[in-house]
Order: C-alpha cells, then sequence, then structure tokens
C-alpha cells in the first residue's frame, strides 16, 4: 500500500483473469498499466498488432495478435485465455470521414463487438466492460448541457458523425447481451468517455500543440462562454476497472441488485468532472508546451464569421483536392457547449477521478513535447 | 454634495447612476421596524447598531419582526467581543477570562465595561451594554441558547487565539486559514443558520449539512482577506497563510514590492481559487432558506462577496490600495439579491464568467480557476436546468416522424385536402342545381363572352369590363 498516493480506496482488489481487447492501444494500454498498478490480475492483451505500448515481459502481461472481426478465431483465443473479465477498448480512431473509414468503423465497431459478444458468452466470461463514447448523445449541432445518461442516444439521419452511430449500435449490442437467456451469466456495462486526452493520444493534446508550435494561438472562435469536458485516460481507465469490479460482484451475489445501484446493462458517463472553457483548454496546453503569451495578442471571431471561413477552407481544400486543415464541424465544436454529469458514475461505481484536468494537462504536453522531440530526432 | 469629480464620473457611467437610483426609488424592504412599539432599551440596540455595523445595519433592519431582534443582538453581542479581543491595550491576563466567561455577562443585569482604551472605535457599546443584556432576556429561549451557545465557542476560541503561541508568527498553514475563518465567520453562520431553523425560516436540513454554512461563512470572510491585504498590511496583519505566499516570495513585505508584481497577482490568483471553491456550496445553502427578508439577508453579502471577488482578481491594485466595488455596482447586486435564488444565480454565473475571462494562461492556476468557475455554472445547472432529456428525446422522435412522413405522407394529405374540396364544391354546386340554377344558361354564354356580366346580353361588353375591375 506504499507506492503512489493517487491511489483509490479499492486497491489491489483481485479481478481474476483479465483480457483487454485493444489493449496496446491509447485507452487499452493504459488500462493495463493500471491494472499492473492498482488492482490484481492475470492479464492478457488481443490487439491487431501488438508491438507499440507494449509492457516488458517481467510484467507478465501475455499478448495476442488477433483480428477480433475474425469471429471463429476470437473464440478459440477467448477458450484459451479463459478470460473472467473482458475489456473491450478497440476502436478505430474517430476521426475519418471518407467512405473507407465509414466501412472500417462499421466492421471493427459493430462486427468486432458482436463476435466479441459471441466470444465472451462462448466462453463463459462473467463480466464484459465495453468502451462506448459520450460523443453518442450529441448531434453535433446543438448544446449538451449538463446531460446524463437520461439524454437519448442520437441515431440514424440525426447522428451525423458515422463514428458515434457505430459505436452507439455497439453499445446496444452489449447492453443487450446483460443477462440474456442465452448468455450464460454474462453481465456487461458500458463507459462512455467524454474529450479523452493523455500519454499515447496523437489525436487531441497533439494536434493542439501543434497548432502552438505553427504559431497559431491568436485566433479564437465564438466567446469562449462554452463549457466542454475533457477526460485524462487514466480516470477513464480507472472507470472501467471500478465497473469490472462491479460487475464480479454483482455476479457473486445471489441477488439482481436494486435498480438505483446495479451496474449491469447500465451505460456510465465518465470525465473528469471539471468542465471549463473551451478554449481555456487549449490555453491551458499552450501554456504547458511553453506559451509565454496570455489572451492580449487574441483576435476573436463570431461563430458566424468562423463558419464562412470554414466553409471557405473546405472548398479551397476541395479544389485542391486534400484534406481541410480547418472544416465547419471543427468551428461548430469550438462554439458548442458539451458538458456531462457524472453522478450515476460517482453514486454506482464510487468513481472520483484520480488525476485533476490541471495535472493531466501538464503530464500529457509533457510527453507530446518529448514524442514529438524523439520524431525529430529519429529523423535526423 | 456631489462632487465635481463624481459628476463626471455617472455622466460617463450612467449604469451605475440608473441602480442606484432604481434601488433607492423601487425597493421596498420586506418588512419595517415598528418604532412605535419598541421599549427603549430596544431603541438604544439598534442605536448602537448603526454605529457599530456599516453594512449590516440596514439589512438586519429589514429582517422579519420575528428574527429582527434575535439577530440584531446577535450581532451586538459579537461586536461586543470583537471589541475585547481587538483592543491591545488590555493585557493578556485580563483578556483571558473577559472572553471566555463574557457569555456570562448576557446574564448579568445591567452589566458594563468600561476597560476598553480610549481609541477603540466601539467602546461606547460596552459601555451601555446593559440595554443589549435587558433585550436578551426577553428573548424566547431558543433563540436565547443559540446566541449563548455560539458566544461560549467564539469566547473560547478568540481567547485560545489570542493567547496560543502556535499563531505568534501569523497563519501558516490552509487547515489555520480556514481555522482563523471559522472562529470570525463559519460560526456566526452557525448561528445564524440555527436562528433560521429554529423559527422554521430555513429547511432543517440545513442542519444536516453544515458544511453548506460552513461555507457561507468561509467565502464571505476569505475574500474580504483577499481584498484588505494591504490595509492589513499597513495595521501590520496577515491572513495570507504562509503555506500560499512562501511559494511566490520569500519574505512576507516583498509581496508588495513593485517589481513583484507578476508573483503577487499569482499569488493572489490562488487565493481567490481557494475562495472560489466555495461559491456552489453558498447556492445551495441559499437554496435551504423559505422566507424573503432572511433571504435577502443571507444573498446581498454573497453577491456582494462574488462581485469583490472578481473585482479583486487579476487586480494589482489590491497590493497598495483599499479598493471596494463601486456604489451603483453594489445598488445593482443589492436589486438581484433581494429577489429569489435564480436571479441570484444568474449573478453567481455572471461573475463567475467574468472572472473566467480575466484568467491569464500564463498563471500557474489557470485551468483550475476555470474549472472552478465551470463548477458553479455546472451546479447552478442542477438547480436549474437549461435542458430537459424529456424535450430533447421529444424533438428526436419529432424529426424521425418528419423523415418518415417525407414524401408520401404529403402526397396523401395534399390529395386529402383536394378531395375534400372536390367534395364541398360539388356539394354545394349540387344543392344550388337543386335549387333551380340555371348553370347551362351561365355556361352558354361564358364560353362566349371574357367574363360574367350582370346581364350578358348587353351590347356595351368593354365598357362594363373597365367598371367592373375598379
Amino acid at each position: 500500500m506504499a507506492t503512489t498516493t493517487t491511489k483509490p480506496p479499492s486497491n489491489h482488489t483481485a479481478l481474476g483473469r483479465v483480457l483487454i481487447i485493444g489493449g496496446c492501444g491509447f485507452l487499452g494500454h493504459h488500462v493495463v498499466s493500471l491494472l499492473l498498478r492498482d488492482w490484481q490480475a492475470q492479464i492478457s492483451v488481443i490487439d491487431l498488432r501488438c508491438e507499440r505500448n507494449r509492457r516488458p515481459a517481467s510484467d507478465g502481461v501475455s499478448y495476442h495478435e488477433a483480428d477480433i472481426t475474425d469471429a471463429d478465431n476470437l473464440l478459440k483465443l477467448f477458450g484459451k485465455i479463459q478470460p473472467d473479465v473482458v475489456i473491450h477498448t478497440a476502436s478505430p480512431p474517430a476521426q475519418g470521414g471518407s467512405a473507407v473509414s465509414d466501412a472500417l468503423f462499421q466492421k471493427v465497431n459493430v462486427e468486432g463487438t458482436r463476435a466479441v459478444v459471441a466470444a465472451c458468452r462462448g466462453a463463459g466470461v462473467k463480466a464484459l466492460v465495453f468502451t462506448s463514447s459520450a460523443s453518442i448523445m450529441s448531434d453535433n449541432k446543438n448544446d449538451l448541457v449538463n446531460a446524463n445518461e437520461t439524454w437519448p442516444v442520437i441515431r440514424g439521419k440525426e447522428q451525423t458523425e458515422y463514428y458515434s452511430e457505430t459505436k452507439a449500435a455497439a453499445e446496444e449490442l452489449v447492453l443487450a447481451a446483460n443477462r440474456a437467456e442465452d448468455g450464460a451469466g454474462l453481465l456487461t456495462v458500458s463507459i462512455r468517455p467524454a474529450g479523452i486526452f493523455g500519454e499515447g493520444d496523437v489525436q487531441n493534446v497533439y494536434h493542439l500543440v501543434n497548432i502552438y508550435k505553427q504559431g497559431r494561438t491568436n485566433v479564437q472562435v465564438g466567446n469562449n462562454e462554452n463549457l466542454f469536458d475533457f477526460t485524462y485516460v487514466e480516470n477513464i481507465a480507472h472507470a472501467h476497472l471500478l465497473a469490472a469490479r462491479a460487475l464480479l460482484v454483482t455476479s457473486q451475489s445471489q441477488t439482481t441488485p436494486l435498480d438505483y445501484e446495479r451496474v449491469d446493462g447500465e451505460a456510465f458517463i465518465v470525465t473528469n468532472g471539471e468542465p471549463v472553457y473551451f478554449w481555456d483548454y487549449a490555453r491551458a496546453i499552450w501554456a504547458a508546451a511553453g506559451s509565454d503569451k496570455g489572451t492580449a495578442h487574441v483576435w476573436t471571431l463570431g461563430r458566424e464569421m468562423g463558419m464562412v471561413l470554414g466553409l471557405m477552407s473546405e472548398l479551397v481544400f476541395a479544389a485542391l483536392q486534400k484534406p481541410p486543415t480547418f472544416n465547419r464541424q471543427r468551428i461548430a465544436y469550438s462554439c458548442m457547449t458539451r458538458y456531462y454529469d457524472i453522478t450515476k458514475a460517482r453514486r454506482r461505481l464510487g468513481y472520483k477521478p484520480l488525476v485533476s484536468l490541471s495535472d493531466g494537462v501538464r503530464k500529457t504536453v509533457k510527453w507530446t513535447l518529448e514524442a514529438q522531440q524523439e520524431a525529430v530526432g529519429g529523423k535526423l | 454634495m456631489v462632487s465635481a469629480k463624481s459628476a463626471i464620473y455617472y455622466a460617463f457611467h450612467p449604469n451605475q447612476l440608473r441602480s442606484m437610483i432604481q434601488w433607492k426609488v423601487w425597493h421596498e424592504p420586506v418588512h419595517t421596524r415598528d418604532q412605535s412599539k419598541e421599549a427603549p432599551t430596544l431603541t438604544s440596540c439598534f442605536h448602537f447598531l448603526n454605529l457599530t455595523s456599516r453594512s449590516f445595519a440596514a439589512v438586519i433592519q429589514e429582517l422579519n419582526s420575528d428574527m429582527l431582534v434575535p439577530i440584531a443582538l446577535f450581532y451586538l453581542v459579537l461586536r461586543g467581543l470583537d471589541t475585547i479581543e481587538d483592543d491591545m491595550t488590555i493585557d493578556a491576563d485580563t483578556k483571558e477570562p473577559l472572553l471566555r466567561d463574557f457569555y456570562k455577562n448576557m446574564r448579568t443585569e445591567g452589566w458594563t465595561f468600561n476597560g476598553n482604551g480610549p481609541m477603540e472605535k466601539d467602546r461606547e457599546l460596552l459601555i451601555h451594554f446593559d440595554v443589549v443584556v435587558a433585550e436578551l432576556q426577553k428573548l424566547k429561549k431558543g433563540y436565547y441558547d443559540i446566541i449563548e451557545d455560539i458566544t461560549i465557542k467564539m469566547g473560547n476560541g478568540m481567547a485560545d487565539y489570542a493567547l496560543g503561541a502556535e499563531h505568534k508568527d501569523g497563519i501558516e498553514t490552509i487547515a489555520q486559514y480556514e481555522e482563523y475563518c471559522h472562529y470570525v465567520a463559519g460560526l456566526v453562520g452557525e448561528g445564524l443558520t440555527r436562528l433560521f431553523v429554529e423559527g422554521n425560516y430555513a429547511n432543517p436540513a440545513l442542519m444536516d449539512r453544515m458544511e453548506l454554512t460552513e461555507s457561507m461563512g468561509q467565502f464571505l470572510q476569505k475574500t474580504n482577506i483577499v481584498r484588505d491585504v494591504h490595509e492589513d498590511f499597513l495595521d501590520k496583519r496577515r491572513f495570507w497563510p504562509k503555506a500560499i505566499w512562501s511559494k511566490y516570495v520569500d519574505k512576507w513585505e516583498d509581496i508588495f514590492e513593485p517589481k513583484n508584481r507578476t508573483l503577487a497577482l499569482q499569488c493572489s490568483s490562488e487565493m481567490v481559487l481557494n475562495a472560489l471553491k466555495h461559491a456552489d456550496e453558498c447556492l445551495f445553502y441559499m437554496a435551504g432558506i423559505r422566507e424573503q427578508s432572511v433571504f435577502n439577508f443571507v444573498a446581498i453579502p454573497q453577491s456582494m462577496a462574488i462581485a469583490t471577488l472578481e473585482l479583486v482578481f487579476q487586480n494589482p491594485k489590491i497590493f497598495d490600495s483599499h479598493i471596494k466595488i463601486t456604489k451603483g455596482d453594489a445598488c445593482q447586486l443589492m436589486i438581484e439579491s433581494t429577489q429569489n435564488l435564480r436571479v441570484v444565480c444568474d449573478t453567481f454565473r455572471r461573475y463567475a464568467r467574468r472572472i473566467a475571462k480575466k484568467n491569464d494562461p500564463r498563471d500557474p492556476h489557470y485551468l483550475e480557476i476555470s474549472s472552478a468557475c465551470g463548477k458553479i455554472e455546472q451546479f447552478i445547472e442542477t438547480l436549474f436546468p437549461s435542458q430537459d432529456p424529456k424535450k430533447v428525446a421529444l424533438v428526436q422522435d419529432a424529426k424521425k416522424d418528419e423523415d418518415k412522413m417525407d414524401p408520401w405522407e404529403g402526397f396523401i394529405l395534399i390529395g386529402a385536402a383536394i378531395l375534400v374540396l372536390l367534395l364541398v364544391s360539388g356539394l354545394m354546386i349540387g344543392v344550388a342545381w337543386a335549387f333551380g340554377a340555371r348553370f347551362d344558361a351561365m355556361f352558354d354564354k361564358t364560353w362566349t363572352q371574357p367574363s360574367v356580366l350582370p346581364d350578358p346580353s348587353t351590347p356595351t361588353t368593354m365598357a362594363s369590363v373597365t367598371h367592373g375591375e375598379l
């Protein structure tokens, strides 16, 4: 009990044999690290490729390369590993937009998840924790103000992001498998993180650090009164493990839990619980990356003006046949209020963020700068 | 009365003047003291209240008749204690028993005290304290017991503090800082909450959540401590905890050095952040108040505090002068604090956003301050949600239905409308025909003439047409 100060009260609880699907990915490898640090478990990882984010052999994690969309192979592998808990984090990165990645989203997120659920049933898994996304509740136009799990999931034509559509479909599959009659006692839960960032992330913070390096910190779109949730990856990993523990406890107990305390079959929004004004987050990253500028140099653009410029950028880049660096959806996001109420996760999972937002930003920016340095060094 | 300087100021700040006039003209106290029914001792008590308190006297005197006297007396008793504690001409050995036993004086008919130094500003109150004692004896027992209990706790706290060796070097840790704020403000809050609940003017649930009451006091006291830093420095006092300022300067007096302004501002930001953390609990507390005059009484100082925090935030003036919110802003805040919780929440959100706008990315606590402001906004959303999940779902469903309707349902709708139109006209024509209308004659003529005329047989067709159109 004497390594770090940020440990959850639940530390070193035994979780049995835990399999992390996508365990070499951004979120997945943080789940592995946290398991090693705070819990007792026999850890296995399935990923498409297992070279990156791989733990040293001394940690005793067993790695298996497999494609989750190959259902037969997956079932065989599950039979070998015999997991008690499966944590399914695998998904292609959210940014896409072309038809190719749409097909990939459908294949990995929906068909892959269907295969994972089938393998869990086939191998007698007790608990399945699925990484969903809070974006399934957003139509990418309207605000989400302090939204909780009672807000509707946006599907079909109203859901303009295909990634979110497939995540929603996958969540539905996972939750429908909870206590299913033929499910051999499988319990499932879905975690919906919002605005994930952290070490190993090559989207969110990476992109913002580049904006700073290119000296483009002087524009703000909108009035910056819109609150946004960003979540440090370790906190999300923590929520997954708390959910896994809750499912194991439920599966061992004789009685079904009461409605207001149940975890199985439920979805949980997970954030840092610290919504901040959208541009404040960007500026905190720039400051951590070394910016010595305040806000005096910032030029504020109205949302409408931003949309016009976004459209122009889209048209110009379409003419050049390149993906636009800057588009209307990005402008819309930067002006949108999108934050959540995580009372349900706090009450039922006992979730409390392990790392504050500002500490998370500092750690992530440090990592990003080092990673970029290494990349430059590698090229030289 | 109005100086040229202020005339110019208001000429350029008409909103300030407007708020002041609005408050003076339109503010109607929920309750006013009925002086005709007061005993002479009570009138004296109010005289001393007006003498000793600048800000509280007015709000206290607008309290409902049941809360008015207990709270006024509670204030005077604490002011009496404070006058003894503050007086540096009284030596420690005399002071300690005076503070610890002060509650006994509350029961001693005719008790007065003239041992204060000549410069002590509220010495008059203690010289005539017998009027307070006389009125205290008339209080309902429930109210009296609460006042006595807090007096004991505060007297002991002050005695410990005045004599305690550990405080000789001033406040060190954040825990000591909060303990100090507890003794000077948290305890007053405790007494007030108990009085409100005793009189059934507040939700008794507040008694189970005393941390909310504590936050009310901490928020006010911490705000004053940040604002008064320079004034206290001149008086050779310091309340900013060493645990905070030592991160920025080595010696306390260095914080006032103009060359250290940036560091001093960063230090003050951390102090503001520390105070801001209580704001959401203050709103929560106010949601538990059940009566308008009590609500005004608790809300006015809180709104003033959030506005003061905004004023002192990122403001270098606090290190060389004493700054205050303007009279116009104060009037505006009083107008807003005497309505309801929703309006007070709007005030808090407005100032939270202003604080966020002044926030400087180079400040070490930049993101924490942003999230403290976000926390206030999020809490207000839990009290008064701006989105309703049921409505969001309904809007989504409606959109889906629209999608399904298109295009077939549209055609069917138009078809149905045309059908009804034909049916109705058919009926009307049929009825007209049954009653003997000569359609055959009409059609015969219309085919040969451009319009239907009153008398189709008239040869002057063209002229009729032109007139007909007029």
